[in-house]
């Protein structure tokens, strides 16, 4: 199996100042993620996540255990090297306008000449912001373009691994989708993403196995088909029976000893409604 | 070696681009400007001493602005990435600590040596304009015109802006030095403001704990040295002092002062990076 990102007993305590003791933010957490998995951490805030991730990238340092990052000791530049970032907030020199912020960060990840303005070119393109859009001011951009440039900024190094912290926060619905969208075509690519959130009915959509973390531990790690599968339950959708057919199949179903539980006209999600409820050109 | 130089100047070419696009450095510039330019209306003076008064507040402009952006620039350099957590998409890179201090700290001597350039330009602009005032008014006599043009193009001027610019380097350092420790921008430009007093003043005060005899005491002694050690004598670039009073200024006095400079930013850009590597951000 080989592993995109490792942890093993991560553990971080904070000075709280002069005889104020230490916060502890987050206790012993094991984690291991595949390479090309979408892997959420969740939970509330103040539960840990952003902790874990500025550990895996070095931020912060341990106060006791250990990080690694495809087989490299977190905060290495070689561990450095093979991730990509993009903070909760879209933390940007605002001053720069959404070329020179990938630009920027091209350099800072050693890239230069035709290389990078070749990888500027593509990756505003695949972020939506291409054109004259990657040319404005940051000051100006909506939240949802910020992490879309984040974005970019994130994979100009092409890096291995993605971490998002809360990328969708603050996003409107069609924004928020965009993201989602760019989430499950990095995984086309290959990519491994781990990201954190409480959104939950986001992850659900995206995310493949997810770590449920609480005040700084872990309460439940694992696959989200295992985790949200109700254990004894049975479920089918149909299309197109009449009343007498479903009277039919509720009286044969009984006779087997099975007891009907829920029984309704399937409901689409408020997100879904409210994104076809936009003109077309805005769904884009 | 060609990405790290890369690296560094990446951090540098954004914390130079950052300064001179807000307005506030513009603003101190124009002011150093208006020093400079208002001086050439002092007219109530012979010429030697119009020219001294020139020389004089031309440099002390460039010093005083020159801090002021220092401080100014120095102050957002980290405490302001952290404030505005523009700090984690930097640093997330594979970008070592110290190729980061070393790019801020290059990105704001570009700004401080722009800025001493273009002040260098309007002092050399309005020594020729006096130049050619007072040889119209007074330079008849062709002996007092090679005067007047000996005081407009004195060549130690070069001498004066390389001090003024090796100070100002320093003081750059020291305020890089505290944005490393600094969890506030007052702090940093408080620190560093401190600092530059009492190395305008240690040795005025050592000198007179030596003449006094307290100095003998070995814990007044270490002490003293600590602080010699420590905090950069800025009364060594009183040497400008003497170039604007007209004395003659050895070029290897000068140079002396420009190689003590260089040794403290190193030291200090290396404490910096020694403060800065164990830090949580």
């Amino acid at each position: 199996m080989t592993l995109a990102v490792q942890t093993q007993g991560l553990r971080k305590e904070f000075a709280l100042g002069w005889f104020r003791g230490r916060l502890l933010a987050l206790e012993g957490l094991d984690m291991q993620v595949k390479k090309g998995e979408v892997f959420g951490l969740l939970g509330p805030n103040g539960s840990g996540k952003s902790t874990a991730m500025k550990m895996i990238l070095g931020l912060l340092r341990p106060t006791g255990g250990r990080a690694e990052v495809c087989g490299h000791r977190a905060g290495t530049i070689s561990a450095r090297r093979q991730i990509g970032f993009l903070p909760e907030n879209p933390y940007f020199p605002n001053f720069l306008s959404g070329v020179e912020l990938v630009r920027y960060y091209g350099r800072l990840s050693g890239m230069g000449g035709r290389k990078l303005e070749g990888r500027i070119g593509e990756l505003m393109e695949l972020v939506r912001l291409g054109g004259e859009a990657g040319k404005r001011p940051l000051r100006t951009y909506s939240k949802g373009m910020l992490q879309r440039v984040g974005l970019a900024g994130a994979l100009v190094g092409d890096p291995e691994v993605l971490m998002l912290d809360e990328p969708t926060a603050g996003v409107d619905p069609a924004g928020s989708r965009e993201i989602r969208d760019l989430i499950l075509e990095l995984r086309e690519r290959g990519k491994t993403v781990i990201f954190s959130s409480h959104l939950l009915e986001q992850v659900e959509d995206v995310a493949d196995r997810v770590i449920i973390l609480h005040r700084g531990k872990k309460l439940r790690e694992g696959r989200l088909v295992d985790l949200l599968s109700k254990k004894g339950e049975w479920q089918v959708r149909v299309q197109g029976l009449e009343e007498a057919g479903r009277r039919e199949l509720k009286a044969w179903l009984e006779k087997r000893g099975a007891q009907i539980l829920a029984e309704s006209a399937p409901r689409e999600r408020l997100e879904e409604y409210f994104l076809r409820s936009l003109p077309e050109e805005m769904r884009k | 070696m060609t990405g790290c130089i890369r690296r560094i100047l990446a951090v540098a070419g954004n914390t130079f681009l950052e300064a001179v696009r807000q307005k506030v450095f513009a603003v101190l510039l124009l002011f150093g400007l208006v020093l400079v330019g208002g001086s050439n209306y002092f007219t109530e003076f012979s010429f030697q001493e119009q020219f001294k008064f020139l020389k004089d507040l031309g440099y002390a402009s460039m010093g005083l602005t020159g801090l002021l952006i220092g401080l100014l620039g120095a102050a957002q350099l980290i405490p302001g990435e952290i404030e505005r957590r523009t700090i984690l998409t930097a640093l997330c890179r594979p970008l070592r600590r110290w190729e980061f201090i070393w790019g801020k700290y290059l990105g704001l001597l570009f700004l401080l040596f722009l800025m001493m350039g273009i002040m260098a330009a309007a002092v050399w602009a309005v020594l020729h304009w006096k130049e050619a005032q007072l040889i119209a008014a007074e330079g008849r006599d062709p002996a007092v015109a090679d005067l007047i043009r000996a005081e407009a193009r004195d060549p130690r001027m070069v001498q004066a802006v390389l001090l003024v610019g090796v100070k100002l380097a320093v003081v750059a350092a020291l305020a890089v030095f505290f944005s490393t420790i600094a969890t506030s921008t007052t702090f940093v430009v408080a620190m560093t403001l401190m600092v530059y007093l009492i190395g305008h003043l240690q040795s005025v005060a050592r000198e007179q704990w030596l003449e006094s005899g307290v100095a003998t005491r070995w814990l007044v002694k270490c002490f003293l040295v600590l602080v010699s050690l420590l905090i950069p004598d800025f009364n060594l670039y009183n040497l400008i002092d003497e170039i604007v009073a007209g004395n003659a200024v050895h070029w290897n006095s000068t140079l002396e002062v420009t190689g003590y400079s260089v040794v403290y930013v190193f030291i200090l850009l290396g404490a910096a990076t020694l403060a800065f590597e164990g830090r949580d951000i």
